[in-house]
């Protein structure tokens, strides 16, 4: 303890010279920290996202349903099967029919995926209600890509014609009631929402269903012919996204860290080499020459310390405001294929807080004691008169 | 390639039902049933392709026996010179001479459009046989290039129809088809063919030249031209045959 | 005083050598930095570019509006006229024809029948001729199995569709798709190598044929669906492209009509303007903040230079230097420290940012599981900006610290200055 006090007083007695260091140390804490948080908000922004809008508590899938293979979209669909009526009706699951479609926005063709859901759900995020109402018009709702993508605008009317099961060829005029705005592109990109007892008369599929989505409270059972898909599962390739773009960030603030244990390193050596009187002095007072080492390297890792206790008293109300008011990008982002909203907010788990500090402290104390070790080789007496080898 | 010609000259021959100040639908379709109905035929035609970048021309000889089997073979513009197509039934083949393939068109193909035209070749596969599916009815009168014609409603009774509803509008006086209309069940115009240059072949009025319209798509429709009919001409079984595809 | 000031420094190792030591390295790690960061950053907008975009891209303006189906109805003829006059005009660009098209592909039996059929989109690029496509798009590094196609009627198919379909290495496959013209189109292609993207919706069915086969296959004789042109620099310059656009596009008259030529710079497809944004004002900001730290460390470092010499000062200002005079030689001493060391750090920033730029760092490993495509080696990229931004916080930092650090001396008496020397 008096160790320690003594070496935070000598640390103090630095002034201004420890504040600077403490100050850049202090900045690559925050900063890690920051660039951390911000990629795991982004990351479980995604995945909250998938989750609100797409995904929800999990899907089962028809067996036949394969979202990449278009083959498949016109048979996979399958009745509900009875055991998850009760869940469907109670709204634990929502079912949504997929099935395919041409529209002709302007004259042109334009092949589009068709998604049947419940004006009343109330498990993703989708602005259903928008597809309730009756009209000489289908009332449908698209994603902000996809308006783009056909050129359609709100209250656009187009023409659909789509094969019923038998083939029988129909068409309809769907209204755009509402455009919604999403960073999940998965459910965006050449799709068209519609109420799902209107596509199942549509294509004469009464009380079918592609894929059925869960409520987070549904407990999921197995079933024939039906797969269960939890989130991890479902949003994994959400996560290796982000994964692989923290990648490049990560080396950024390795080196800026490089940069503060740099100032360590710097202030350590220099600091040794100044204060050979007082090695000598200590030294000759009876302390062994190890002792003084560790003075030395606490000293060093004192700025760990006080660069934390600096970086909470700026950072916390930094992190605090960002993650409440997120940090926003100003450019339209909705065509950009990754899941990236316009307002990011920033993460901060326990764990990369604990993390970042330990590592700090660490890594300060590494570089304290590096130069450091040279106290060992010092000969006191000489050390006292101020010459050093 | 051409079966749907067969197809669709034999659309508007079916069973009906009376209607009331006209006379009976089926009375009607019986009518133009014996005017156009052959054992087999033998058709050369030239198909007219609107595209994007201005029309093509394609060549073709068809040989067709009943509903259900046709054969054709293009015969020009040089790249398609040497293809074929087999309909049997509900099934459609197609071969490529530069590929030397037989390849089953089914799916997801079946909705592409023949060649850039506004048929599909699920228009294609549009069989006879669903005519049987049809309630026919006169509901009124018109007339087409002066031409007085009868306004002939046929309406799907079973569901396994590509259209719900056609409107045919058949020449009073030759039991021709001169406009044929294909809606979807809420009743909105999906196709249109236009029957024009009626004219008299071994004894009965065909038209040599048809416009096909697929009316939900921009652009003029693709003009199929006759150049030649035969009918009641004997066709050797073989040529319906995945054989003769090679 | 120059020569004498640098004569001191040289001489004086112990006044010289540690702060030029750490300005050195902190310049380095600047200048590395922002190569890397602009490598990165640049990378994910080359990577778009190769693939998809090109750094601008000549097409149709009606291929353009329905871009996202790929109207091959709408491709541009003549690309033998086209090209050349590309090439003529824009001697700073290469330009690259490339079909884009969609299709089903089918597998037949021993007997030519239909065994497996499967849908597939495509590419074809110049891939027999020469090399410089491959190049481009690394292909080398998205190969799985086979070669490149060494002759006519060879293609890649994507891994999991290869598999998918029953296939081995030399099997006949036949596309089937629509040409220009609309009309029917079947070809037949031997798979001579397979690739494996990493990205579900590519594996899952995507070929790659040269663009000679797809011409015939899709009846686009000296056609293709858009040109691409890559910047001669290697990689993408928004104003440039911009620029190269503008006047393009000015020059064409019968905008009007749906053939008519568009040329499009890279941030103007694909949501890329969002990127190509961010990448700027990241790059600049993370290179402010880090210049701005930079300076605090060498700050620190000028202090603590500057403190050990107080001895030095009180012994001149008793032999009669006057304290604006030292303080100036002091500051002259904190620019040529400053610049020697920024000089030292640069030149070793610029040879790890180069090493950095040739062999590049493969994070591919760490990515194995992911499904994303994305370049898997990151590079640095050196480009003006690196030569001179390491000078900024050198120089910059070194006099700011030596001011602080030289203030001392008008605080301090003279006297007390001149006792230090006993130190």
């Amino acid at each position: 303890m008096k160790l320690f006090k003594t070496a935070l007083k000598s640390l103090l007695g630095n002034g201004l010279k420890t504040w600077l260091t403490v100050f850049v140390l202090s900045v690559s804490f925050v900063l890690i920290i920051f660039m951390q948080g911000l990629l795991e908000g982004w990351s479980r922004q995604a995945v909250i996202d998938a989750v609100a809008w797409e995904i929800a508590g999990g899907q089962y899938w028809s067996e036949a349903y394969d979202p990449y293979d278009p083959f498949s979209l016109d048979s996979c669909a399958r009745d509900i099967p009875d055991q998850l009526m009760p869940a469907a009706e109670s709204g634990l699951l929502e079912a949504v029919l997929i099935s395919q479609g041409t529209i002709y926005p302007q004259g042109r063709m334009q092949g589009v995926i068709l998604k049947g859901i419940d004006p009343e759900q109330q498990i993703v995020k989708l602005p259903t209600r928008l597809l309730a109402g009756e009209g000489p018009e289908i009332p449908v709702i698209i994603g902000a890509h996809m308006a783009k993508q056909a050129h359609l605008k709100e209250n656009d009317l187009v023409t659909l014609r789509w094969r019923d099961a038998n083939g029988t060829f129909e068409a309809a005029d769907l209204r755009i009631a509402g455009i919604f705005v999403t960073t999940v592109p998965t459910i965006d990109n050449g799709q068209i929402w519609l109420a799902l007892d209107k596509l199942q008369s549509m294509m004469l599929r009464e009380n079918q269903a592609s894929i059925l989505i869960a409520s987070p409270d549904y407990e999921a059972q197995q079933l024939e012919g039906w797969l269960f898909k939890d989130v991890e599962e479902l949003s994994s390739n959400t996560i290796a996204m982000v994964k692989a773009k923290s990648m490049g960030m990560a080396i950024f603030y390795l080196i800026f860290l490089l940069l503060a244990l740099l100032a360590i390193f710097d202030t350590q050596t220099l600091a040794i080499f100044r204060r050979q009187r007082e090695i000598g002095t200590l030294v000759a007072l009876g302390m062994t020459r190890k002792q003084v080492q560790w003075l030395f390297t606490l000293e060093g890792s004192l700025n760990a310390l006080l660069a934390i206790a600096l970086g909470c008293l700026y950072g916390i109300p930094l992190f605090i405001y960002l993650s409440t008011n997120g940090l926003s990008f100003p450019i339209d982002v909705s065509e950009f294929g990754l899941p990236v909203s316009d307002v990011m907010y920033p993460y901060y788990s326990l764990k990369l807080i604990v993390g970042t500090i330990v590592f700090i402290l660490l890594s300060t104390a590494l570089v304290s004691y590096l130069p450091a070790r040279q106290i060992a080789r010092m000969n006191p007496t000489e050390a006292i008169r101020g010459k050093m080898h | 390639m051409k079966q749907y010609i067969t197809s669709l000259f034999i659309l508007p021959l079916s069973l009906s039902i009376l209607a009331e100040d006209y006379p009976p639908g089926k009375t009607i379709l019986d009518r133009v049933d014996q005017n156009m109905n052959a054992r087999t035929r033998i058709v050369q035609s030239t198909m007219e392709i609107q595209g994007n970048r201005g029309s093509r021309t394609l060549e073709v000889k068809t040989w067709s026996e009943g509903d259900n089997k046709a054969f054709s073979e293009y015969l020009a513009p040089a790249r398609e010179k040497g293809s074929k197509m087999l309909k049997l039934d509900n099934q459609l083949w197609i071969y490529s001479p530069s590929t030397d393939r037989i390849i089953q068109i089914s799916g997801h193909m079946l909705r592409q459009s023949v060649m850039g035209s506004d048929l599909s070749y699920e228009d294609m596969m549009d069989d006879a046989a669903l005519l049987e599916r049809y309630q026919a009815e006169v509901t009124g009168e018109e007339e087409i290039r002066g031409r007085p014609c009868w306004i002939l409603e046929l309406t799907a009774i079973v569901p396994e129809v590509n259209y719900y509803k056609q409107v045919l509008s058949i020449d009073r006086e030759r039991y021709v088809p001169l406009k044929a209309d294909y809606y979807s069940k809420s009743g909105k115009l999906l196709k249109r063919i236009s029957f024009d240059k009626v004219e008299q072949i071994q004894g009965r009025w065909y038209p040599k030249t048809m416009l096909y319209k697929d009316m939900l798509k921009e652009g003029n429709g693709t003009l199929m031209n006759i150049v030649s009919l035969e009918l009641d001409v004997n066709i050797p079984a073989t040529v319906f045959n995945k054989a003769s595809l090679k | 005083m120059i020569r004498f000031l640098l004569k001191g420094i040289l001489r004086d190792r112990s006044r010289s050598l540690l702060p030029i030591i750490v300005v050195s390295l902190g310049v380095m790690i600047t200048v590395f930095l922002q190569a890397y960061m602009d490598g990165v950053l640049g990378d994910s907008i080359e990577w778009t570019a190769q693939f998809t975009t090109g750094h601008v891209k000549v097409m149709t303006r009606a291929y353009q509006e329905n871009m996202s189906q790929t109207p091959n109805d709408y491709a541009l003829t003549d690309v033998d006229i086209l090209q050349p006059q590309l090439e003529k005009d824009y001697p700073g660009l290469s330009w690259a024809p490339r079909i884009q098209f969609g299709g089903l592909l089918d597998v037949p039996d021993e007997n030519g029948l239909t065994r497996a059929q499967g849908n597939v989109k495509g590419m074809g690029l110049e891939l027999l001729n020469s090399s410089e496509e491959i190049e481009r798009m690394h292909l080398n590094d998205y190969l799985s199995s086979g070669d490149f196609p060494k002759q006519a009627g060879e293609v890649l198919l994507s891994r999991e569709l290869f598999n998918q379909m029953g296939l081995t290495l030399g099997d006949e496959v036949t596309l089937i798709s629509s040409g220009m013209w609309g009309d029917m189109a079947m070809y037949n292609f031997k798979v001579c190598g397979t690739l494996q993207f990493g990205i579900n919706s590519l594996d899952r069915g995507f070929m790659i044929a040269d663009i000679e086969d797809l011409r015939l296959a899709l009846n686009m004789e000296n056609s293709a669906s858009e040109i691409l042109g890559f910047l001669k620099e290697g990689y993408y310059i928004n104003k440039e492209a911009q620029n190269l656009s503008g006047s393009f596009n000015q020059k064409q008259t019968k905008t009007q009509d749906k053939f008519s030529l568009l040329m499009l710079p890279l941030s103007d497809m694909n949501g890329m303007q969002f990127f190509v944004a961010y990448a700027q004002q990241m790059q600049y900001l993370i290179v402010l903040v880090f210049v701005m730290a930079m300076s605090l460390v060498l700050w620190n470092a000028g202090l603590l230079g500057g403190l050990r010499r107080y001895g030095e000062f009180g012994l001149r200002l008793a032999i009669g230097e006057n304290k604006h005079e030292l303080y100036r030689s002091l500051m002259g001493e904190a620019v040529m420290i400053g610049l020697l060391g920024s000089i030292i750090g640069v030149a070793f920033g610029l040879l790890f940012s180069w090493l950095m730029q040739k062999y590049g760092l493969d994070i591919g490993d760490m990515l194995k599981d992911s499904t994303i495509m994305m370049p898997t080696v990151m590079r640095a990229r050196i480009t003006s900006t690196t030569y001179y931004i390491g000078f900024l916080p050198g120089i910059l930092s070194t006099l700011i610290g030596a001011m602080l650090s030289g203030i001392g001396i008008y605080k301090r008496q003279t006297a007390s200055l001149f006792k230090e020397l006993e130190n």
